[in-house]
């Protein structure tokens, strides 16, 4: 069915995962009467389709959705709005001028010219490369996220007998599913001395099925010729150098990758958009501003959130402020100060404070801390307090907007022990 | 009934305290490391019985996919799990499928139904 693509819009946004959805419903809802959706798969909402696991809105909805709910919640929502939705359309070019080029089958090359951006195009999986593991390369060698879509869409089991390598949120999530449909998970393998995943993830997917985690462990060698027929493992010492003399040889016949997700920034780059070194995402304020005027970002290309109900709280702001920056109400920041990692902070979303709104900070420590913690926000001088700090569970605090109204030199973030 | 002893991580928040139980059958005798009282419930529906919502798929034909995402609509027995993939393994739906659609009803006497967690147009 072919209808007119808009060109020139007031709101384009770039992918529908949940940061998307959200972007281009408050978008909406804030007086965007123009606003386009492109999504490069054939249907909404991104990653969640794939994650058929329960946990995610308790939160923002105070339910317990699985991922495809919960996309359903936000389409629905969508629908009742008026965005144009382009599916099977891949942006291919983004300009500093808000020019967007992109492909479809249906309606051939595009160009879109939108008064505000919303960048969502989420993140994407790091893969063998790189972490560099030696051997051969046989068949059976997977990226978690990837087995996750060949049994939860495609309907396949990548293999029967399986090492998981690094335990991310989705390595641990795989492992369960796997278990249940019938394959031997042998182990989780994870570098680090503490789990890359949620908790929750860890006693739910792993206590729960007896499937045994390795701290401290990795995989050094992959062995098999047509097929994977087994990895050597091997304990890491504290800089993360294997130990000589702990290597074990598991027979196996694949190896699931979950060993950290990176920002898909190809087209932040084209638009000549500042990246952090530390994020891998926009440097952006907390009004969702990217350092190009009118381009805005949310969701897992800015940071790797650990929760969709961050994600979605990022893609309500931005949607939000590129409403009013299409209708020319949101003023310009009077100069952004930066806001910068002190002691035991890894990294921070957003970098910058623009004086426009309160700073809501995501934080994620360096080192665990499992005892009472105080972050610190310096100026303004705001102290919280947490019941703990994990790197893998990032701490969220907010410091009111009139706190931080005289701010005039770069705001410190620390995690200090109570 | 002789008092054992357990380790359990509870999953009430997102703390996860650590907390090892001596117990008598379902009886908690003592607990150690919880830091607040929802451990207690939590840890006593452990001893008697752990529930789970299970997710997972079932076959479908007629649609884009050739499977959809089900789950059950409320917690079940967690040691009922391989048997009720047994179940659904034996499932194969038509579509359409709407989401909420009950897919088996009352799973293995359970008084849970398993019900599709997104809508499968026939295509």
């Amino acid at each position: 069915m072919a209808f007119d693509v808009r060109k020139e819009v007031d709101v384009a946004v770039i992918g529908s995962g949940p940061a998307g959805l959200t972007a281009a419903i408050y978008a909406h809802r804030d007086g965007a009467r123009k606003v386009v959706l492109l999504e490069r798969e054939e249907e909404l909402g991104g990653i969640l389709k794939q994650c058929i696991h329960n946990g995610f809105g308790l939160e923002q909805f105070r339910k317990d959705y699985t991922g495809p709910e919960y996309a359903e919640r936000l389409i629905k929502e969508l629908e009742k709005t008026g965005v144009q939705c382009l599916l099977n359309t891949l942006v291919t070019d983004l300009s500093s001028e808000r020019v967007i080029t992109a492909l479809s089958p249906e309606h051939g090359a595009l160009e879109i010219r939108a008064n505000s951006v919303v960048l969502a195009m989420g993140c994407r999986e790091r893969t063998r490369p790189s972490i560099g593991i030696a051997g051969t390369r046989p068949a059976g060698i997977f990226t978690a996220g990837v087995a996750q879509r060949f049994v939860n869409i495609d309907g396949y089991l990548p293999g029967k007998k399986v090492v998981i390598l690094g335990s991310g949120d989705i390595g641990l999530i795989m492992a369960r599913r796997l278990t249940l449909e019938g394959a031997r998970v042998i182990g989780v393998y994870e570098i680090m001395s503490y789990p890359g995943g949620l908790k929750r993830n860890v006693v739910q997917c792993l206590n729960d099925f007896d499937i045994p985690l390795y701290m401290s462990h990795t995989v050094i060698q992959i062995k098999g010729k047509e097929r994977v027929e087994g990895v050597v493992v091997s304990k890491v010492d504290g800089s993360l150098r294997p130990v000589a003399g702990s290597e074990k040889f598991i027979e196996c016949d694949t190896l699931l990758l979950s060993v950290g997700l990176i920002p898909e920034n190809e087209l932040s780059k084209k638009a000549g958009i500042q990246l952090s070194a530390d994020t891998k995402g926009p440097i952006t304020t907390e009004t969702m501003e990217t350092s190009v005027l009118g381009i805005f970002t949310c969701g897992n290309v800015s940071t790797v959130f650990d929760l969709v109900d961050y994600v979605a709280q990022t893609g309500a702001a931005a949607g939000t402020s590129a409403a009013r920056y299409a209708s020319g109400s949101l003023s310009p920041n009077k100069q952004p100060v930066d806001v910068v990692a002190g002691e035991n902070v890894r990294l921070l979303f957003p970098q910058r404070y623009g004086f426009q709104d309160d700073l809501v900070l995501f934080i994620r420590a360096a080192e665990p801390v499992e005892m009472p913690v105080t972050v610190e926000v310096t100026p303004p001088g705001s102290r919280l307090n947490r019941p703990y700090a994990r790197p893998n569970e990032m701490l969220r605090v907010k410091v009111p907007r009139e706190k931080l109204a005289d701010v005039k030199r770069p705001i410190r973030v620390s995690i200090r022990e109570k | 009934m002789a008092a054992e002893k357990k380790h359990f991580v509870c999953v009430v928040c997102p703390i996860g305290c650590e907390i090892d139980v001596v117990h008598e059958g379902s009886t908690i005798v003592s607990m150690e490391g919880n830091k607040c009282e929802k451990s207690v419930e939590f840890v006593t529906q452990e001893l008697i019985e752990p529930m789970r919502i299970l997710t997972t798929t079932v076959r479908i034909q007629g649609s884009r996919w050739p499977v959809v995402p089900v789950r059950t609509d409320r917690a079940v027995a967690k040691r009922l799990f391989p048997r009720i993939m047994k179940r659904l393994r034996l499932v194969e739906l038509q579509a359409p499928v709407n989401m909420l659609d009950v897919v088996l009803r009352d799973i293995l006497r359970t008084g849970a139904n398993v019900i599709a967690t997104r809508a499968m147009p026939r295509e």
